[in-house]
C-alpha cells in the first residue's frame, strides 16, 4: 500500500532529505514492502493549514505536519504544537506524546475538526528552533523592546509578556525585514536550517539553543486507509515514526551544535546561549500565557493539564 | 418576461457598478492602514499586530467584492483572436459559448467552495494569529458569496446577449 | 491513463478553451475542476481545487499589486508621467531610441523595488506605454521593452520567486539576490543595444521627439531634468524605505501609493474626482488579474498528486547524458510546464526532483537558481500562458490585443533565451558576486 503524505518540511530541509533518505526505506523494509511512504513537501498539494481536511477527504493519505499551523482550528493545537519555553528537548516533549497522553490528547484534537475520518498514529518534536537576531539578546533582561516577528498567538504573548514587541509580517517578507533591520529577531527553523537559507548572514546573533519554539509534529493517516492496515502493520508505522524522529532529534541536534559551533568561532557570528536562570526566568513568564490560551477552549485546558501532569513528572515543574 | 429580464440585467449591472465602486474605499483603507503601520513601528516603535491581517482582508474584499463590476465591463482577460478569423457573426455564437463555459465553471466552484463555507459557518475557524481574528472564515464565505455574484452577473450579460443590448465588448466577459 | 496523457489532455484542452475566447482565469479553472473531479472523484476533487484557490486570498505579496497600480493611476491621471517623458525626451536630445533606453534604466530602478512580477509590468504598463505611443514609438517595440524590462522584477532583487526557490531548495537567499543581479543587468543591457539596433536599422521605430528644445546644447537641456525631479524623489523615497529598513517590500508598495498623492499634490493636480477615479480604474485592473491567479493557482497540486514529481523523476534517471545537458533538460522541463503551470506549482513540482540532481552533478544550486529565475521569466513572457503579457493587456489601452502582446514579446524571449545561455555557458557572471561575500 503506497500513503501519499504531504509534510510541512521544504522540500531542501535537513529533515527532508534524512528523512527520506534514511527512514522511507526502512518502513519499507520492516513491513516487507506492505507500506510505502511518499513524501511531498510542505503546501505543494494543498495549502498547510488544510491538511486535516485533506487527508478526512482522502486528496492525500496522511500528514507529516507541524500541527501548530491548526492553532486557528482548534486553541489545542497551540498548546498541543507548541508548548512556548515549555520543554527543554525534544525527547521530553516526544516522551509526553508517546507515553504521557499526548497521542490521545491530539486525537481528541483531530476528531475536533474533522468528523472521524482522520487517525492520529504518533507526535512529537523534532527540533528546538534558534531564534534568529541581528541584535545581541544575551538575557531575559535584554528581550525588552525587541521587536520580534512571531505571528503565532501563544508565541506572541510570551514575547509581549516578557517586553518584547511583537510583530507580524508575513513569511516571504521575513527575510528581508532581519536583512534591513525592520525587526531585530524572527522565529525561525533549526539551526541547520537556518544555515543552508543563509539566515545568519543577515541575523549574526543567533539564539542557541533556542529559548522560545519546538514545535511539535504529528503523523496522520486517513482512517479508511488506517483500517485497510493489519495490527501489525499499524504496530510497525507507530514504532518506525518515534524510531524516526528519535534518530532525527539526536542528529538534527548533533549537526545543530556542529554548525552553531563552526558559527562561533567566526568573526561574523556570535552564537548565544542564555544562561539556565534566564531561560527559567522566562518559563515562568510562560508558564501565565499558557493557562490564559488555554482558557479559549476546554480541550486547551486539558491539552494544556496533560503537559503540566507530565513536566512536573519528569521534574520540570516541582 | 422579456422586460422581466431586462429589469434584471439593468438591476444587476447597477449593483455591480456600486459594489465595484464601493471596493475602492477598501483599497483606500488598504494603503492607508499598511502607510500607518510603518509610521507606527518605525516612528513610534509600537508595531501593531493586527495591521497585517486587516490589510490582507480589505484588499482580498474588494478582489472578491469587484467580480461583477469587472464582469459588467467586459474586462475580463481573453485571446480574441479567433474574431478576426471565423468573422463577426461565428463570434457572436463564440461569445455566447464563453459565458456559458464561465457560468458552468463558476457553478462547479461554487459548488466546491460551498462545503469549506458551510463548515466554518458551523464551527468558527480562526486566523492562530496573535491577533486571532475571524479572517479565515470570512474569506471562505466571502470566496462562495463572490462566486455567485460573478454567476449573476454572467447571467445579466447572457440577458443582454439575447437581447442584443450588451455594451462595449472590447474585453472577455 | 498516464502523465503523459494527462499532461497532453490539459495542454490540449487550455489551448482550445483560450482560442474559443473564454477568458483565461475561467480556462485555467475549468480545466483544474474537470482534471480533478475525473481523477479524484467528486469530494476530493472539490476539495483539492477549493482548498487552493482559497489560498489565493491569503497571499500578503498580492497585496502590492493593488498598491503599484493606484500608484501608476495617479502619475498617469496627474500629468506626472508626460512631464516626465517629456523631460526623458528632451533629455536624450536627438539621440534615437533615448526614451526606450531610459525606460530600460527606470524599470531596472522599479525593479529593485517590486518583488513580484505582476506589480511592475502594470505600472509600466500604466505609465510608460501611452507616453512612449505618444511620441510615436512603434507600438509592438514599447510593448516589447515594457513586458520584458518590467519582468526583471523577478530577477533584480528583491525577488519572491528566489526567496521561495531558496526555501524550497534551502540555498542561501542573500547568495541567491547576490547572483542574480549581474545576469539582470546583462538582460537589461542586451534589451538596450536591441532598442538601439533595431532604432538605427529602421528610423521609423522610435522617431525623435520633434520640438525646437531637443536640438539644445546637452547643458541647457539639462534645464528640463525638472520634469523628472519628481518622480524621481517618489522612486528615491520608496528604494529608501525599502533599503533602510524602515518598511517592507509591501509596505513600501503602500508608501508609494501615498507618495504618488502627495506628489500629485505638489503639482496641484490632486483632486478627489481623479484619486477616485484613479481607484475605480485599479478595482477594475486588479479585479480581472485576481481571477487569472485564482484560475492559475487552481492547478497546483493536482498535478503533483497525480505523478508528475515521479514521471519527471523518471524522466531525469532515465537521461544517459552530459551533467550540462541535464540542466539544459531541466530548463526545457520548465518551460514546458510554463504552458499551463503557475510559478509556484512549478516550484514545487520541480526543485524537490532538481535540487539534489543538480548538487550530485557537481553544479552549484545558487546558479542554478539564477537560471530557473530566468527560465521562470521566460515562461512568464513566452504565449500561449504569458501571465506578463496578460497583466500588460489588463492596463493597456483597449485597442492592443492580446495576440499583438504575444506577437511582441517573441524578440525579447529570444534575448532572455541569450542571458540565459550566457549564464548557463559562464556560471562566474552568476557566481562572482555571491563569492564576495564569502
Ligand atoms: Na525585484
Ligand atoms: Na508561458
Amino acid at each position: 500500500e503506497t500513503f501519499n503524505i504531504q509534510t510541512s518540511f521544504n522540500a531542501g530541509d535537513f529533515s527532508t532529505q534524512y528523512i527520506t533518505e534514511n527512514w522511507l526505506p526502512e518502513i519499507e523494509a520492516r513491513t516487507e514492502g506492505r507500506i510505502k511512504i511518499i513524501l511531498t513537501p510542505n503546501g505543494s498539494v494543498v495549502p498547510a493549514r488544510e491538511t486535516p481536511d485533506a487527508v478526512a477527504a482522502g486528496v492525500i493519505d496522511g500528514d507529516f505536519t507541524s500541527v501548530n499551523y491548526f492553532a486557528g482550528l482548534e486553541p489545542a493545537y497551540a498548546i498541543m504544537g507548541d508548548l512556548i519555553s515549555g520543554y527543554d528537548t525534544p525527547e521530553q516533549m516526544l516522551g509526553f506524546c508517546k507515553d504521557g497522553g499526548g497521542e490521545a490528547m491530539m486525537q481528541k484534537a483531530a476528531d475536533a475538526i474533522t468528523d472521524g475520518e482522520v487517525t492520529v498514529v504518533a507526535c512529537g518534536p523534532y527540533s528546538r528552533e534558534a531564534l534568529a537576531a541581528r541584535t545581541p539578546i544575551r538575557t531575559f533582561e535584554d528581550l525588552q523592546g525587541m521587536k520580534i516577528r512571531s505571528p503565532e498567538g501563544l508565541a506572541a504573548a510570551v514575547f509581549s509578556a516578557a517586553g518584547a514587541s511583537p510583530v507580524s509580517i508575513p513569511f516571504s517578507e521575513v527575510f528581508g525585514a532581519l536583512e534591513k533591520g525592520i525587526v531585530d529577531a524572527a522565529d525561525a527553523s533549526a539551526y541547520v536550517n537556518n544555515d543552508a537559507t543563509g539566515l545568519q548572514d543577515v541575523a549574526p546573533y543567533p539564539l542557541y539553543p533556542g529559548i522560545h519554539s519546538m514545535p511539535s509534529m504529528q503523523l496522520t493517516v486517513n482512517t479508511a486507509k488506517w483500517d485497510g492496515l493489519s495490527a501489525d502493520d499499524q504496530a510497525a508505522l507507530r514504532t518506525w515514526w518515534y524510531d524516526a524522529m528519535y534518530a532525527m532529534a539526536a542528529e538534527v541536534s548533533k549537526q545543530d551544535a556542529e554548525i552553531a559551533a563552526r558559527d562561533d568561532a567566526t568573526d561574523k557570528i556570535e552564537v548565544i546561549d542564555w544562561a539556565q536562570e534566564d531561560r527559567d526566568q522566562l518559563r515562568v513568564v510562560a508558564r501565565q500565557q499558557w493557562e490564559d490560551y488555554a482558557k479559549k477552549s476546554e480541550l486547551a485546558q486539558e491539552a494544556l493539564d496533560a503537559h503540566i501532569a507530565y513536566m512536573t513528572k519528569i521534574g520540570l515543574f516541582k | 418576461m422579456k422586460r422581466i429580464f431586462a429589469l434584471y440585467a439593468d438591476v444587476m449591472d447597477n449593483i455591480s457598478v456600486f459594489v465595484g465602486q464601493a471596493c475602492s474605499v477598501l483599497f483606500f483603507a488598504c494603503i492607508a492602514i499598511s502607510a500607518a503601520e510603518v509610521v507606527l513601528r518605525y516612528g513610534f516603535d509600537a508595531p501593531t499586530l493586527w495591521s497585517t491581517e486587516l490589510a490582507m482582508t480589505l484588499c482580498a474584499s474588494a478582489w472578491v467584492l469587484s467580480v461583477g463590476y469587472v464582469t459588467q465591463r467586459h474586462r475580463h482577460i481573453s485571446i480574441t483572436m479567433m474574431e478576426l478569423i471565423v468573422g463577426e457573426r461565428v463570434w457572436r455564437i463564440f461569445r455566447l459559448f464563453q459565458m456559458l463555459i464561465a457560468t458552468g465553471a463558476l457553478f462547479v466552484l461554487t459548488l466546491a467552495l460551498h462545503h469549506p463555507a458551510s463548515k466554518v459557518l458551523g464551527r468558527t475557524e480562526y486566523s492562530g494569529t496573535a491577533m486571532n481574528s475571524l479572517a479565515p472564515t470570512y474569506l471562505k464565505v466571502l470566496l462562495f458569496v463572490g462566486c455567485i455574484f460573478y454567476i449573476l452577473q454572467l447571467l445579466a450579460n447572457i440577458v443582454r446577449w439575447t437581447q442584443n443590448t450588451e455594451g462595449d465588448l472590447t474585453g472577455g466577459h | 491513463m498516464g502523465i503523459e496523457i494527462i499532461t497532453l489532455l490539459i495542454v490540449a484542452s487550455l489551448l482550445g478553451l483560450m482560442a474559443l475566447g473564454v477568458p483565461l482565469g475561467i480556462t485555467t479553472l475549468t480545466v483544474s475542476l474537470a482534471t480533478a473531479i475525473l481523477y479524484f472523484g467528486e469530494r476530493a476533487g472539490f476539495f483539492i481545487v477549493a482548498a487552493n484557490v482559497g489560498e489565493v486570498l491569503h497571499k500578503y505579496e498580492l497585496i502590492a499589486v493593488p498598491f503599484f497600480v493606484f500608484m501608476a493611476n495617479v502619475l498617469e491621471r496627474s500629468g506626472i508621467a508626460k512631464s516626465m517623458f517629456d523631460s526623458m525626451a528632451i533629455m536624450g536630445g536627438r539621440f534615437r531610441g533615448s526614451v526606450g533606453v531610459q525606460t530600460t534604466f527606470v524599470a531596472v530602478l522599479l525593479a529593485a523595488m517590486s518583488g513580484i512580477m505582476g506589480g511592475e509590468i502594470v505600472m509600466l504598463g500604466l505609465i510608460a506605454l501611452p507616453q512612449m505611443m505618444r511620441l510615436g514609438y512603434d507600438r509592438k517595440l514599447a510593448i516589447g521593452i515594457i513586458c520584458a524590462a518590467g519582468a526583471l522584477a523577478t530577477l533584480i532583487p528583491p525577488s519572491v520567486v528566489l526567496i521561495i526557490y531558496g526555501l524550497a531548495a534551502q540555498v542561501s537567499i542573500t547568495k541567491l539576490f547576490a547572483a542574480s543581479a549581474v545576469p539582470g543587468l546583462i538582460l537589461a543591457t542586451l534589451y538596450i543595444i536591441y532598442i538601439l539596433v533595431r532604432v538605427r536599422l529602421n528610423p521609423s521605430l522610435a522617431p525623435i521627439y520633434d520640438v525646437p528644445e531637443t536640438g539644445l546644447p546637452f547643458f541647457q537641456r539639462m534645464r528640463y531634468l525638472k520634469g523628472i525631479i519628481l518622480p524621481a524623489l517618489l522612486i528615491g523615497t520608496v528604494l529608501g524605505v525599502i533599503y533602510s529598513g524602515v518598511a517592507t517590500v509591501t509596505e513600501a508598495a503602500a508608501i508609494g501609493a501615498v507618495g504618488a498623492l502627495v506628489v500629485a499634490a505638489a503639482r496641484k493636480e490632486l483632486n478627489w474626482v481623479m484619486a477616485r477615479d484613479a481607484m475605480r480604474q485599479t478595482v477594475l485592473t486588479v479585479g480581472s488579474i485576481i481571477w487569472l491567479v485564482i484560475g492559475a493557482v487552481s492547478l497546483i497540486g493536482i498535478y503533483n498528486r497525480i505523478g508528475g514529481g515521479e514521471f519527471l523523476r523518471g524522466v531525469l534517471t532515465s537521461l544517459d547524458i552530459g551533467p550540462i545537458w541535464v540542466i539544459v533538460v531541466m530548463m526545457l522541463i520548465v518551460m514546458v510546464l510554463g504552458t499551463f503551470l503557475e510559478w509556484i506549482a512549478i516550484i514545487f513540482i520541480t526543485v524537490p526532483i532538481f535540487a539534489p540532481v543538480v548538487i550530485d552533478l557537481g553544479f552549484d544550486p545558487v546558479w542554478f537558481g539564477v537560471l530557473f529565475a530566468m527560465n521562470i521569466q521566460m515562461y512568464y513572457l513566452s504565449p500561449p500562458f504569458g501571465p506578463a503579457c496578460f497583466f500588460l493587456k489588463s492596463v493597456a489601452p483597449k485597442e492592443i490585443q492580446l495576440q499583438e502582446i504575444f506577437v511582441a514579446v517573441l524578440p525579447f524571449i529570444a534575448l532572455q533565451a541569450v542571458g540565459l545561455f550566457l549564464v548557463l555557458a559562464f556560471p562566474q557572471l552568476a557566481l562572482w558576486l555571491p563569492s564576495m561575500l564569502d
